[in-house]
């Protein structure tokens, strides 16, 4: 689709049917193991991501070799978040084991350690850290986007106390043979193949605000882009993204209440 | 062996698990019988980019997922045989290649005129990787279950055997096994389960091309083969299990939990599987040195200065050491496993409506 432009400007359908707008098929559960602090497992589309949380708790024994230092803030007044990214091997299309100095995988877990910083309440735990463990069991796009969900849900799992979730979304600039500005939608969610064709970037908001939830002002959290796109359509892309974000929110939202109510009736019964 | 460490428990309550593990009929701490499994959960294609993929979830909160991903390959052609013998060895020495029994294996026809079907895989085209959370790929753990699981799976040369196409392709198999949770007990039966399952549910492309020509497959997926054939008609052999199995004085019991594992007087790792006449085979059996033997044990009254007991010399407290039974509440187990003992262990597995057989039938019941 990507390469062959004319194809979306007569439908406007994307190559797995989507309109411009549509979210993939997003779905999760909230502790789904037993034996860690907390637990989420999310698919977004084929994207499928198992996280797990374990803390606060003691400061382990030094990183061994290979692990970037996470540059936190002092360990005396606040938690220390340790993001570790585990990318299977068995989740490309490529059978590929990754090494542990992968530097993408090592940015990205730092983005994610950044994110979570600016929500949780790390000043709560002094002298402590907070370890998410990402395991990614495929991946067809979205990556960054997909860990940031999975994360957001874990840490609610294991009940560490933050201002607000943080959800995200990838947000792409649609190719058009033109260049006019107009007629061009951003695309919401993309797969894979979208991923590597099209400039996108990964937008990540919390909606923390005056307290009514989804109707405060969001704030960005997590703004990633490595491709170029033109000036122009990057208010567009953005507006699109935050958006997309405070939908995924409510879901992800959705999720933790079906998993509280089903905690409350197996209390009360 | 694998170091196995972190096992909070007193020498008192050491001494309770072992004295009641001990009896007959033994008393376990969850009540179960000896042969009895715990319950678990186990979900087979989980994975939509694998060629097959398992999830198995035991009670005790250990996870495991599987994928298992297939890729043709060219075949380095073996060097030249040396006075008509067979050079290829394998990666584990375990036999001609697969050909144990079969020399001239090449040459060989069956009463249909079709080559013979054994002996034509290598062992280095299955290539299995364990990955534990928190551990580097080098650790003790990691590279012995390894070890010990393409051990069971390429010990009856069935597997490797599959994974031939013709005398220049095969096909690699790659099993990447993802321990997702801490390893909190001896992950070995878990992970070896989820494999079991894996490779059940892996799927490879249908060959369309004949021969030794370039490799062409089938883009239709719903076409595709099954690894290991269900059909009655083949009986083809199912990939191995590996399971635990403890003893404690001359009680066996199976499926050890962390508590019970600590106490063991001795461990051994089993692999079995299914042969075509439907009766089990036992190929792999490992001991494993038992957690128990880096309990703590505790201090007898003579070297207790709390107890009123003198300093001593390191090795007047080293004698006392040697013969302090009976003195202490929990002494580490000494010596090794009796041959009664391991041969009643392999009795029960293998033997007609033994533990092998359910465990088996369990897991079958999990494929649709």
């Amino acid at each position: 689709m990507p390469l062959d432009t004319s194809t979306y400007a007569l439908a406007h359908l994307r190559l797995d049917g989507r309109r411009w707008n549509e979210l993939r098929h997003l779905h999760a559960q909230i502790s789904t193991q037993a034996s860690s602090d907390g637990s989420s497992y999310l698919e977004q589309g084929n994207t499928k991501i198992l996280c797990t949380v374990s803390g606060p708790q003691e400061q382990r024994r030094n990183a061994p070799g290979g692990r970037q230092q996470q540059a936190g803030a002092g360990s005396d007044t606040e938690a220390q978040i340790v993001v570790e990214m585990n990318l299977a091997a068995f989740s490309s299309t490529d059978r590929k084991k990754r090494a542990r100095s992968d530097k993408r995988v090592q940015e990205m877990q730092f983005t994610i350690a950044e994110a979570f910083r600016g929500t949780l309440f790390t000043n709560l735990y002094p002298h402590s850290t907070i370890t998410i463990t990402l395991h990614v069991l495929s991946q067809d796009g979205s990556l960054l986007t997909a860990c940031l969900n999975a994360a957001t849900l874990a840490l609610v799992d294991a009940g560490i106390p933050m201002s607000d979730y943080v959800s995200a979304v990838t947000v792409a600039s649609a190719p058009s043979s033109d260049q006019s500005l107009d007629e061009v939608d951003p695309l919401l969610d993309l797969n894979g193949l979208e991923e590597q064709e099209l400039p996108f970037m990964t937008v990540g908001t919390t909606a923390a605000g005056t307290g009514e939830g989804v109707e405060g002002e969001a704030k960005i959290m997590v703004l990633v882009m490595e491709t170029k796109v033109q000036m122009g359509r990057l208010e567009a892309m953005l507006s699109v993204g935050v958006d997309g974000c405070r939908r995924v929110r409510g879901l992800l939202d959705d999720v933790v209440r079906t998993q509280g109510r089903r905690v409350m009736e197996n209390k009360i019964s | 062996m694998a170091p196995y460490t972190g096992i909070p428990l007193s020498p008192a309550e050491l001494s309770y698990l072992h004295t009641s593990l001990a009896q007959i009929p033994p008393i376990r701490p969850d009540g179960r019988a000896s042969t009895h499994f715990r319950p678990l959960i186990a979900e087979t294609e989980v994975l939509p980019a694998a060629n097959g993929s398992a999830r198995i979830c035991f009670a005790d909160g250990t996870e495991a997922i599987v994928g298992v991903k297939a890729e043709v390959e060219q075949t380095r052609q073996a060097p030249a045989s040396i006075n008509g013998e067979k050079v290829d060895e394998g990666m584990l020495d375990l036999g001609g290649g697969g050909a144990r029994d079969v020399k001239d294996d090449e040459m060989k026809v069956d009463g249909d005129g079709k080559k013979q079907q054994t002996g034509r895989g290598r062992d280095e085209w299955l290539e299995i990787s364990i990955d534990v959370p928190g551990m580097r790929d080098d650790d003790a753990l990691p590279m012995f279950l390894s070890a010990m699981l393409t051990e069971a799976l390429l010990a009856d040369g069935g597997l490797r055997d599959k994974l031939y196409i013709n005398t220049r392709f095969h096909w690699r198999l790659y099993i990447d096994i993802l321990l997702l949770s801490q390893p909190l007990s001896y992950p070995l039966p878990l992970l070896s389960l989820t494999t079991h399952l894996a490779l059940l549910s892996t799927r490879l492309p249908a060959l369309i091309s004949e021969k030794d020509e370039d490799p062409l497959f089938n883009d239709d997926w719903e076409a595709s083969t099954h690894l290991y054939l269900r059909d009655d008609q083949h009986q083809q052999q199912k990939p191995s299990v590996t399971l635990l199995v403890i003893s404690v004085n001359d009680n066996i019991l199976f499926d050890p939990s962390k508590e019970e594992l600590a106490v063991a007087d001795a461990v051994v790792a089993m692999s079995v599987t299914q042969s075509t006449d439907n009766s089990l085979k036992l190929i792999a059996l490992r001991t494993v040195d038992p957690p128990s033997r880096l309990t703590a044990a505790g201090t007898p009254n003579a070297l207790n200065t709390s107890a009123g007991a003198q300093s001593l010399g390191a090795a007047e407290v080293a004698a006392i050491r040697e013969k302090d039974m009976g003195a202490t509440v929990w002494r580490p187990p000494r010596g090794g496993l009796k041959r009664a003992v391991l041969a009643k262990m392999i009795k029960m597995v293998v033997e007609k409506n033994g533990v092998g057989e359910e465990v088996l039938a369990g897991l079958v019941g999990v494929e649709v």
